[in-house]
């Protein structure tokens, strides 16, 4: 086996200029490939990560009935260390408790729906970074007992910093639920929607306010990285009680993740058209290099080796090629994807400002995700599989007085 | 003693409209030891008769037996090991591995013998001695001349103790000094180890040396002289 090895790594030799040739397509081929699979992922986990810290956190535990019907009477009394145990789950950033309801809110003049929001202040500002949203006044504290306004909904109400919101609505269980907040700050939320409905409020508040004591919609989970939350989601779910469930970001915004799949899948299209060129170059590559050699291979039939192993030489031959190229590709574009990772590619002009619009950072992003690189290694590998067999056909049918003559 | 009985045999080529009979009906025995020439005009049938010896080319009719074992009934699987074990080409534009060294080259069939790395290593180095490129085993074939590479050529078919070596047309590249050379070494071998050596050629000197002629014409034996006997 080592001798046809030998034999088939001094082959790809003979011919420098052509082997090069042939390696520099698959390393270019697999640059481009792994590169734009790295833009692509990229992309796809600040997309995520935006999307996860737009709402919904990577991660959500609330009652089995809250998500069909999203009201605050399908809240939840948290029971004592289940957010202490969820912290201790390795891969898990931070828990942050959320009260979600209803109420009307109005000045003197005019009211509108809100959606309130009662957070816990510090840890919500780690997921959605509100704080960096104020603009104008202050960000709220533990303990406030008072709010901040979406601009939209601050504009309709013609309400300022300093001045108080009336809110009224209908808390836990029918209770009713009427307050006057004063606003400490006005924020500016990327999604048009939320910005003319949203007020945030500490949790307590909140559950002041609708009479909820103890209770919360939801606690958010923060992870690592989005790719950890299956494995999350099944360590949550066996410490929750039976009235409670987990919902991952992708049980709570599937369109996000249809999104990506298909995205992806024209990514990988994409991707099949870069590999069957390189599967062309390679196979002609290795097409000329066995017809040239047809005198050569009736000569070693001749004196004795089997076609079997004159099929192994040219299989060897062909995989390396493949596989030389597909190394120094990888090595080259991991290191092009590991700087550009650590350095994201700054967006410009009107695609910035449509990007920062919502809420997401102006920056193309680089994945560095391994199975990136090591699919290409594979799937290289395959092709060069696959291109051998044409040659190893042939050679099955060599006959040696013709090859010969050739 | 024969070490090839050939019986009948005949090579017919079908491929146009007419068919060529390269080979027809040459009946044949070489014993060991022997030294001997095919020689006849272009198209006579010298090499499709050699190429049906080695085990190259199929017969069309008739029988090639060598040391009892009848070739043209063989699998192509067992044909191959055969040709390994029992036969020594050497060819006309010499056909070695170019990416492998002289010695390598030697090596070559030994390896796909299985034979061990001391082995073949000792044996090559023996036979390229004996063919006088001891100091140019290192050598790759396009660092030698044409003669050095013929000379490596039959260090290579001598590799795996052949019970003969066949040669088709070996010193039709080859310059005058260098065939003198070639011819003087496989001389010496057939001499020296009995090594049976069966050439097809147009050369006169490899005529001169031979000490047996077989002239054909049209696929037929018509000359059949040894000059020992003579």
């Amino acid at each position: 086996m080592f001798t046809n090895f030998k034999l088939a790594w001094r082959n790809i030799w003979r011919n420098r200029r052509r082997t090069f040739i042939a390696i520099s397509s698959v390393i270019f081929s697999v640059l481009l490939a792994s590169w734009m699979r790295s833009m692509q992922e990229g992309s796809y986990t600040s997309m995520v990560d935006n999307v996860v810290k737009f709402y919904s956190g990577y991660l959500q535990v609330q009652d089995t009935a809250f998500w069909e019907e999203r009201t605050l009477d399908n809240g939840f009394a948290a029971p004592k260390g289940l957010k202490t145990n969820i912290e201790k789950i390795g891969q898990v950033t931070l828990v942050s408790g959320r009260v979600e309801s209803f109420a009307l809110a109005a000045n003197e003049m005019r009211s509108k729906p809100a959606m309130v929001m009662g957070i816990e202040p510090e840890a919500e500002d780690q997921i959605t970074a509100i704080s960096k949203k104020i603009k104008k006044g202050e960000f709220l504290e533990t303990g406030d007992k008072s709010v901040v306004l979406g601009k939209g909904l601050a504009k309709y109400l013609n309400l300022d910093v300093g001045d108080t919101l009336i809110m009224i609505g209908q808390g836990y269980h029918g209770i009713s639920a009427n307050g006057l907040f004063p606003v400490k700050g006005i924020m500016q939320h990327p999604n048009q929607e939320f910005d003319k409905r949203l007020v945030f409020m500490d949790i307590e508040n909140a559950r002041d306010f609708y009479s909820a004591y103890g209770i919360s919609t939801s606690l958010v989970v923060m992870a690592d990285n989005s790719y950890a939350v299956n494995q999350l989601k099944t360590e949550i779910a066996s410490i929750l009680p039976p009235r409670n469930t987990v919902m991952t970001w992708i049980d709570m915004q599937p369109e996000i993740e249809q999104l990506i799949e298909s995205d992806r899948g024209s990514g990988l299209i994409m991707l099949g058209i870069l590999y069957l060129v390189i599967a062309f170059g390679m196979f002609s590559v290795v097409m000329m290099m066995v017809k040239e050699r047809k005198r050569e291979f009736g000569v070693i039939h001749a004196v004795g080796m089997k076609k079997s192993k004159i099929s192994i030489i040219i299989f060897f031959e062909t995989i390396l090629i493949g596989l030389i190229g597909c190394a120094i590709g990888l090595l080259i574009s991991y290191l092009f994807c590991a700087y550009f990772y650590d350095n994201p590619i700054p967006l410009t002009g009107e695609m910035a400002k449509a990007t920062a619009q919502y809420g997401m950072e102006p920056y193309m992003f680089f994945s560095l995700k391994s199975s990136l690189f090591y699919s290409q290694m594979i799937l290289v590998f395959f092709i060069s599989m696959f291109i051998s067999i044409f040659p190893i056909l042939n050679i099955q049918k060599l006959k040696i007085t013709k090859a010969m003559r050739g | 003693m024969n070490i090839i009985e050939i019986k009948s045999l005949h090579k017919t080529y079908d491929d146009d409209s007419v068919p060529v009979h390269a080979v027809n009906g040459v009946d044949l025995n070489v014993e060991e030891g022997e030294f001997t020439a095919i020689v006849g005009p272009s198209g006579s049938g010298k090499t499709t008769l050699l190429n049906i010896i080695g085990g190259l080319d199929d017969a069309t009719k008739g029988s090639v037996t060598i040391d009892s074992t009848n070739i043209t009934e063989l699998s192509s699987r067992k044909l191959t090991n055969f040709r390994m074990a029992n036969i020594g080409f050497v060819f006309q534009a010499y056909n070695l591995i170019p990416v492998l060294t002289a010695k390598e080259n030697v090596e070559f069939i030994m390896h796909l013998q299985g034979r061990d790395k001391h082995d073949r290593e000792s044996r090559a180095s023996e036979l390229l001695q004996a063919v006088g490129l001891g100091e140019m085993m290192d050598r790759r074939p396009s660092k030698l001349s044409g003669g050095q590479q013929q000379r490596v050529a039959v260090a290579r078919a001598l590799a795996s103790k052949p019970k003969f070596v066949l040669a088709d047309e070996p010193t039709a590249n080859l310059d005058s000094k260098s065939t003198e050379n070639l011819l003087n070494i496989m001389q010496q071998l057939n001499k020296d180890e009995n090594i049976t050596f069966i050439f097809s050629t147009h050369d006169q000197r490899v005529v001169n040396k031979a000490r047996r002629v077989i002239t054909l014409e049209d696929g037929k034996i018509i000359n059949d002289i040894n000059k020992e006997l003579l």
